[in-house]
């Protein structure tokens, strides 16, 4: 269903685009974020139900699976710790 | 703005149930059958819906959106529908619709497009269709983050399964419009959000006008 892609770039724009889908941030206010920018616990619009919906519109743009076994805290803790999450499921 | 030439509701015999049909523009129009997405993304999506409905009955086009058992309007329960009664509601929507005037293009909305297969449409026009594998795994998920249920919704186990396997079909004239940020395959990719994964359901006038622009050009 996915093209193989292994550009590490498109990785990191499907991300900011997921992110600004799901949590109805602004794209100039995600565009900002970096490496260290803290996600889970820090952005209120990130509860629970955002999370779900991250992994699977993830899983989908991305043609990645996602097992829960993949999800803790850390994972989700900062924009340069989900990233390396995405790059590791989407680019091997 | 005006309704372009009439909103209005017709039901149809959906086998065991009677559903709502509901139109936007002349009903005696070469006609379009819209499928909705499918449980909590059908509402997250209506708007959004109904705004490229409106664009492109402004056409002169009759378009149509059925509402599928234990869905919607329904008066049938969810928890007492199988898959195959989506399916047969989808056909006897179309030959409710068929009825009338040419039917000439389903246009459907992510899971909407597992049941464009049962539409007997010469085209088939979809807007970032999804696998029934991923619509089962969010509904879990979303069940299991949001502490029980499926996200609200409780499809029966039946369901579920069939829904498990389900793909869109791959036969007929078929047009794929996704997300500029999507990296799967399509036709052509449009601007926009994923109107689907809002919380607080939002539309787009500028996402709906290019959809509707898609359609009309596609179907000629």
């Amino acid at each position: 269903m996915v093209a193989a892609n292994d550009d590490a770039e498109e990785v990191d724009a499907t991300l900011r685009a997921v992110l600004v889908d799901v949590l109805g941030l602004s794209e100039a206010r995600v565009a900002q974020f970096d490496e260290s920018t803290p996600l889970f616990g820090a952005l209120p619009e990130f509860d629970s139900m955002a999370v779900a919906g991250l992994l699977t519109e993830l899983e989908e743009r991305l043609g990645i699976l996602i097992e829960d076994d993949d999800v803790d805290a850390d994972m989700l803790e900062t924009y340069g710790s989900l990233l390396t999450f995405s790059k590791a499921k989407a680019l091997r | 703005m005006k309704e372009p030439a009439g909103l209005d509701y017709e039901i149809f015999e959906a086998g065991h149930t009677k559903e709502w049909l509901m139109r936007i523009g002349p009903r005696d129009a070469p006609s379009i059958l819209f499928l909705p997405a499918l449980f909590e993304e059908m509402n997250r999506t209506r708007a959004l819906t109904a705004a490229t409905m409106r664009l492109v009955a402004a056409r002169g086009l009759a378009c149509w959106l059925p509402d599928l058992p234990g869905t919607g309007e329904s008066h049938a329960a969810l928890e007492n529908c199988a898959w195959e009664d989506w399916q047969s509601a989808i056909a006897a929507a179309a030959r409710h619709v068929s009825g009338i005037n040419k039917l000439c293009a389903v246009a459907s909305i992510r899971g909407g497009a597992l049941l464009d297969g049962h539409v007997p449409a010469p085209k088939r026009w979809r807007f970032a269709p999804v696998d029934g594998t991923s619509l089962v795994r969010d509904l879990s998920r979303a069940g299991l983050m949001g502490g029980g249920g499926s996200a609200g919704y409780s499809p029966p186990p039946g369901l579920l399964a069939a829904l498990e396997t389900a793909q869109p079909t791959l036969a007929g004239d078929i047009r794929t419009l996704r997300l500029a940020s999507d990296r799967n395959d399509a036709d052509h990719k449009v601007a926009g959000s994923a109107l689907w994964r809002r919380s607080e359901p939002a539309t787009s006038e500028a996402l709906a006008t290019a959809l509707a622009d898609d359609i009309l050009k596609w179907i000629g």
